[in-house]
């Protein structure tokens, strides 16, 4: 069908990366800054603005927390459609708690899980908490952590929670995964697709007009950061493979069942709850226990999860699981004692060649552990794929702006509304969520909406606004010029983001004198990082403003072209 | 060099070719990982270590097999090799987990 490979590339370059480049924009920026999500919590959350704490006391702080859990409203919200009968009104008796913290965690995030009770096909109910740490006090349901519960998700699944495989909740996961996979298809066929990928890549004519500067940027953070594009689409797929290959859970669900039997007589780690009520031994000790046996590996660590199996079952058993603070792994190095006496069960052997393979990929992926130059080459690497796939976009109008200037193609001006809400679109989005954070009340009056669901509206209606806008803002660009939405809206990103710090001020004291003279830098660093995307906005905006003003002399020496835009 | 090409492509070959790389590299991906799983198993490997195997040369695989369903010249052998093939390796790793459980 196509003359050559190359032929066959370009073509699969061009479309898929057109369609898929929109969303593969949103999840690259959005996992960038999931890299500092801990640190947009801080920014969203005063109260929560102290140092990193470690795991405290199950005994005296964490075990009655656990007690007073109950399964979240949307949690609940999904049992019913599985279940015929009501649900019971006080959920006594859960399966599972579970904690986990991170070097960069000042809070602690604590979940409770339950067995549906009657349910068509087998399913937990979910309950979550934040308290801190110092004192057990617990931060209210409704307040958002802007960075790991809202932009994180959306970095790997849109926040698009509906069911579309038994597996549940993942039709974001899918529509993300397939982003992912094309990001593969265009690295390779980008690639393949340039004759001259040596040459190109030591080219840049920023000083030409626009199409070769935009193609020269989009190969230059292409092929730059090839490695990491390859690496962050790669492991990022690795990390719900399960997911978009569910064949141990459907094809292959037999062998997997004769699997967990021969590893549960393996381990000693019962697989289901012996039915017979049996009362919790003091936990504190088993974490002292874990301790001792890292310091005897001469690893020595903090406790980074903290979890109970069979809750209330003679077949309970704790695991204590070692911060990876040190390590790529996330978490590592697990003791697992029997809940009722305290004995050790076992210790995770080391792992196996694959396993460990696995959990290097996807540690370095998600990052947990401590290495704050890598965490900003992250951020750097993650702007220059976004850079890269929005340039893409841009060459694809700015390409066809010539070719069918005369034909007035709308497509092209779709195209190019698109990409404005994208690209200054996505970042208006996100300036409204951080605004609207410091604008709404602490306490909402009873009878409105959770605050954090506010939060979430302010950044689609921001969103939107900023399509609308760019929509109708593109009749220039059906005559060869340049959309005036673009420049607009930079201007409204930087004086939205000058606003989010001043209100950040206002709102809580904490000018960046404050947070810089303190060292308090994951507040400072979000400030900071404001103040450089507004100084970058306007930039851009008076870059744009002398490049309308260019087009416009143009089009006064083309009687023509000016007729066109009366029309 | 674009629109030299573009007289020999009808809709429906077009659409035959995506459907190819997007449905045909899944189920090549699919049997890659089933047979790893099942494979690997009775050789004493972890059962897991054989799924995470498998996801990861499918992961590798997916995008080759993704561009090679454009740039193949016949459809029906590509069809026939990634379809074909997905098929093959996820019997295989149905025929071992049946002797096996």
């Amino acid at each position: 069908m196509f003359q050559s490979f190359r032929h066959a590339a370009t073509w699969v370059h061009t479309w898929f990366g057109l369609v898929l480049g929109f969303l593969l924009v949103v999840v690259f920026f959005f996992g960038s800054l999931s890299v500092f999500d801990r640190e947009i919590d801080r920014w969203a959350i005063p109260a929560s603005r102290f140092t990193p704490q470690p795991m405290p006391s199950f005994d005296k702080m964490l075990r009655p927390v656990f007690e007073s859990i109950q399964p979240g409203k949307e949690s609940l919200d999904k049992a019913r459609t599985l279940v015929d009968g009501p649900l019971p009104t006080h959920w006594d008796h859960p399966d599972f708690w579970g904690a986990f913290t991170t070097h960069r965690d000042p809070v602690l995030d604590m979940s409770a899980a339950w067995d549906t009770p009657n349910a068509r096909v087998p399913d937990s109910v979910m309950g979550r908490r934040t308290i801190d740490p110092r004192s057990g006090k617990t931060f209210p349901d409704d307040q958002l952590k802007i960075g790991s519960e809202f932009f994180y998700p959306l970095h790997y699944n849109l926040t698009l929670n509906y069911d579309l495989t038994p597996n549940g909740r993942d039709l974001g996961n899918w529509i993300v995964g397939f982003a992912g996979l094309v990001m593969l298809v265009a690295l390779i066929s980008g690639v393949a697709m340039h004759r001259k990928v040596f040459r190109e890549f030591f080219t840049f004519r920023p000083g030409k007009n626009t199409q070769r500067s935009v193609l020269d940027l989009h190969n230059m953070t292409g092929v730059l950061a090839l490695p990491f594009h390859f690496f962050f689409a790669f492991t990022g797929l690795l990390i719900f493979a399960g997911t978009y290959f569910p064949v141990t859970d459907t094809q292959l669900e037999p062998l997997h069942e004769l699997h967990e039997k021969i590893e549960e007589q393996e381990t000693g780690l019962p697989h289901d709850r012996a039915g017979v009520a049996a009362p919790l031994a003091s936990v504190d000790p088993m974490v002292a226990e874990a301790q001792r046996r890292w310091a005897a590996k001469g690893m020595a660590g903090e406790v980074g999860a903290l979890s109970l199996n069979h809750v209330g079952d003679a077949n309970g058993y704790v695991s204590i699981y070692r911060a990876g603070t040190d390590r790529i792994a996330s978490v590592s190095e697990g003791i697992h004692f029997k809940a009722s006496t305290g004995h050790v069960l076992r210790e995770d052997p080391p792992q196996t060649a694959v396993g460990g393979f696995a959990d290097f990929l996807t540690g370095l992926h998600l990052q947990h552990f401590r290495h704050w130059p890598l965490r900003w080459f992250y951020v750097l690497g993650g702007l220059m794929g976004t850079t890269c796939i929005a340039t893409g976009l841009i060459f694809f109008v700015e390409k066809r702006k010539k070719q069918h200037a005369k034909t007035s193609s709308q497509g092209r001006r779709v195209v190019d509304s698109l990409a404005v809400t994208t690209i200054t679109g996505m970042l208006i989005a996100t300036m409204s969520i951080l605004i609207a954070n410091r604008l709404l009340p602490e306490a909402l009056p009873s009878g409105w909406p959770p605050r954090g669901s506010l939060e979430i509206y302010a950044f689609w209606t921001g969103w939107a606004l900023a399509m609308l806008h760019a929509f109708v803002r593109s009749g220039p660009v059906a005559l060869g010029k340049l959309n005036p939405a673009w420049r607009e809206q930079c201007w409204v990103v930087a004086v939205m983001a000058v606003s989010a710090v001043l209100l950040n001020w206002i709102t809580t004291g904490d000018t960046l004198l404050r947070t810089i003279g303190t060292g308090y830098w994951p507040v400072a660093g979000v400030d900071l990082s404001l103040l450089a995307t507004a100084t970058a906005a306007v930039f851009a905006a008076q870059k744009l403003r002398r490049k309308e003003a260019g087009a416009m002399e143009q089009g006064r020496s083309q009687p023509v072209v000016r007729e066109a835009v009366n029309v | 060099m674009q629109t030299g090409a573009a007289t020999h492509r009808s809709p429906v070959a077009l659409a035959g070719r995506i459907l190819l790389a997007v449905l045909g590299g899944y189920a090549f991906c699919w049997g890659v990982i089933a047979l790893c799983a099942a494979g690997t198993f009775p050789l004493g490997a972890e059962f897991h270590d054989g799924e995470t195997l498998g996801s990861i040369l499918a992961l590798l695989v997916y995008p080759a097999a993704f561009l090679w369903a454009f740039a193949a010249r016949s459809l029906w052998r590509a069809s026939a090799v990634l379809v074909g093939g997905g098929v093959l390796m996820a019997a295989a790793a149905s025929l071992i987990q049946m002797c096996l459980t």
